[in-house]
């Protein structure tokens, strides 16, 4: 009887508690700053152009080829009136989302920190029904970053 | 033609019975859909989960859903299954429960039809159901229906006693098997006061004439995948479910007619209907929310301990309680010593089950290993 009670007790008292689900489609639980989704270009604010040189190096290191860069002549070099440092500025570039296996490597090896991991749910929460969908060109790496809504990564 | 008055029409009886039978049966339905969705939603909360949350506000439409699901699907008949017996052995668990419903009082004067012998009544038709089981089981052409078959036989026949004698118990008490005069003779004091012993025992018979947890051997999942219903899809297991939860709906009203007062007590038959109603719906609420956290707290029997369990310790308690009543009647002795001899009684119970639980009895067939090494290591 004693038994019977105590395990009467445990199931009432977990009766009262607060459920642990988390209704995920409605709400979602905050991400930390290092959650690794699938790379995004960066945005250099303060001179209002991409971080990235189209240097290749990210390209080179890529485990599963997913990258496709192409770089060009920077048209707001200071040699030509412009008022940026960057020599050489990135013309296109592609990522496959759907190849892409999120190992970080690309970030690593990047000199320019110009390419960084999602940490936002719009990383996680990108399913297509086109498998070409997942190909994501220049504009669409950028405009997460050029709108702010990456947090700042910090580093361990 | 005898006619009878119901709503203050006057109407042919069988009319009127047609139409009450009607309401219940409707009633019923919407009561079983609401059973299901609490006891997702309750056994949910016990293992800290939400329950269903999907459909409608808060899952409320959980079991309309699943009922138009249910519709939907195939009905299939296994190739090598008896199919007179296969397809009728759903009607056999699910006609005796509705057949139940004549004599279970909602609220005073609330029945479908007052039977003299309404208690013997709704016993004899509810242990029909024992053979439904049997019979799916063996039709299903599985061996795991037959075995879960079996055991629902083989539980529901022990069992049945148990229940019967404390029911008859009380019966004795009130000298009357009549449902509703029984519940109204408790307007002072309910039953539950007088034969506390005769309540718990009604209530581990319940369980297991319902085969639910921790007697849910019949149907556990682990062991036999789910027994007699294995080989039942679409409508005909929606009628197993359906038998099930009204089963549970009728015993706990009928628990709660003949152990806690039903709607006569407290106040009940000064306050009207509508307050019988709430009373009878809040008690038989309490005795189904209990069956649901007995389910969430306890592990299931074995089949020896469970069969071990009813004639060993339920039948003679039961029979004593019934030999004691009779003294205390016959006698006119003061009825505070039932009260008395019913919490000794459970005091017995308790030590029968610890006692139980501290000296284990070997397991079945320990015999056979007499002398093996393995005996001789444990």
């Amino acid at each position: 009887m004693r038994g019977l009670i105590r395990s009467f007790v445990t199931t009432g008292a977990t009766f009262l508690r607060k459920p642990v689900t988390r209704e995920y489609p409605e709400t979602h639980r905050e991400l930390p700053e290092r959650d690794r989704a699938f790379p995004l270009l960066l945005w250099d604010q303060q001179i209002d152009e991409p971080f990235c040189t189209g240097c290749h190096a990210c390209e080179r290191a890529c485990p599963v080829e997913c990258m496709t860069v192409l770089m060009k002549d920077n048209p707001n070099h200071t040699s030509q009136g412009g008022t940026s440092s960057r020599r050489k500025i990135i013309d296109k570039f592609w990522i496959d989302y759907g190849r892409c296996m999120r190992c970080n490597i690309c970030v690593e090896v990047c000199n320019f920190d110009a390419i960084g991991m999602n940490n936002t749910w719009s990383g996680h929460e990108s399913s297509a029904v086109d498998r070409l969908d997942l190909v994501m060109d220049l504009q669409q790496l950028l405009s997460q970053s050029r709108a702010g809504a990456v947090k700042p990564w910090i580093a361990p | 033609m005898t006619t009878a008055e119901f709503l203050g029409i006057e109407m042919p009886v069988l009319l009127e019975a047609f139409i009450k039978v009607n309401i219940v049966v409707l009633a019923m339905t919407v009561v079983v859909m609401g059973l299901i969705y609490g006891e997702r939603k309750i056994i949910g909360r016990f293992q800290m989960r939400m329950g269903p949350t999907r459909t409608g506000p808060f899952g409320i439409l959980q079991s309309i859903a699943d009922a138009i699901k249910l519709v939907g699907k195939e009905d299939l008949r296994p190739r090598g299954a008896d199919p007179w017996i296969f397809e009728l052995s759903i009607y056999f668990i699910f006609v005796p429960v509705f057949v139940g419903f004549v004599v279970v009082p909602f609220a005073i004067g609330w029945e479908i039809r007052a039977l003299e012998l309404g208690l013997l009544y709704l016993l004899a038709t509810s242990s029909v159901s024992g053979l439904g089981f049997a019979f799916a089981g063996w039709a299903s052409d599985n061996r795991y229906a037959m075995l879960g078959g079996l055991r629902a036989v083989a539980q529901g026949v022990a069992y049945e006693i148990p229940l019967v004698v404390t029911l008859l118990a009380v019966a004795m008490l009130s000298s009357s098997l009549n449902l509703g005069e029984i519940m109204a003779g408790q307007a002072s004091v309910p039953n539950i006061v007088w034969q506390p012993l005769g309540f718990i025992m009604f209530y581990i018979a319940m369980l297991a004439e319902l085969n639910r947890a921790p007697f849910d051997i019949a149907v556990g999942e682990s062991e036999t995948a789910g027994g007699p219903h294995i080989e039942f899809s679409g409508i005909r297991w929606s009628m197993f479910q359906l038998a099930e939860y009204a089963h549970l709906w009728i015993m706990s009203i009928v628990g709660s007619a003949i152990f806690l007062g039903g709607s006569a007590w407290p106040f009940g038959e000064e306050l009207g209907t509508g307050y019988q109603l709430l009373l009878m719906g809040v008690k038989s609420a309490i005795l189904i929310f209990i069956a649901m956290w007995t389910r969430a707290s306890m592990p299931r029997l074995r089949i020896d301990q469970l069969m071990g369990f009813a004639w060993k310790v339920l039948m003679p308690l039961a029979f004593a309680q019934v030999l004691i009543n009779g003294f205390v009647i016959v006698y006119d002795l003061p009825l505070v010593l039932l009260t008395v001899q019913g919490v000794a009684g459970i005091a017995l119970l308790n030590w029968a089950i610890q006692r139980a639980v501290a000296r284990p009895a070997g397991r079945p067939g320990m015999a056979a290993w007499a002398g093996t090494s393995e005996a001789a290591t444990s």
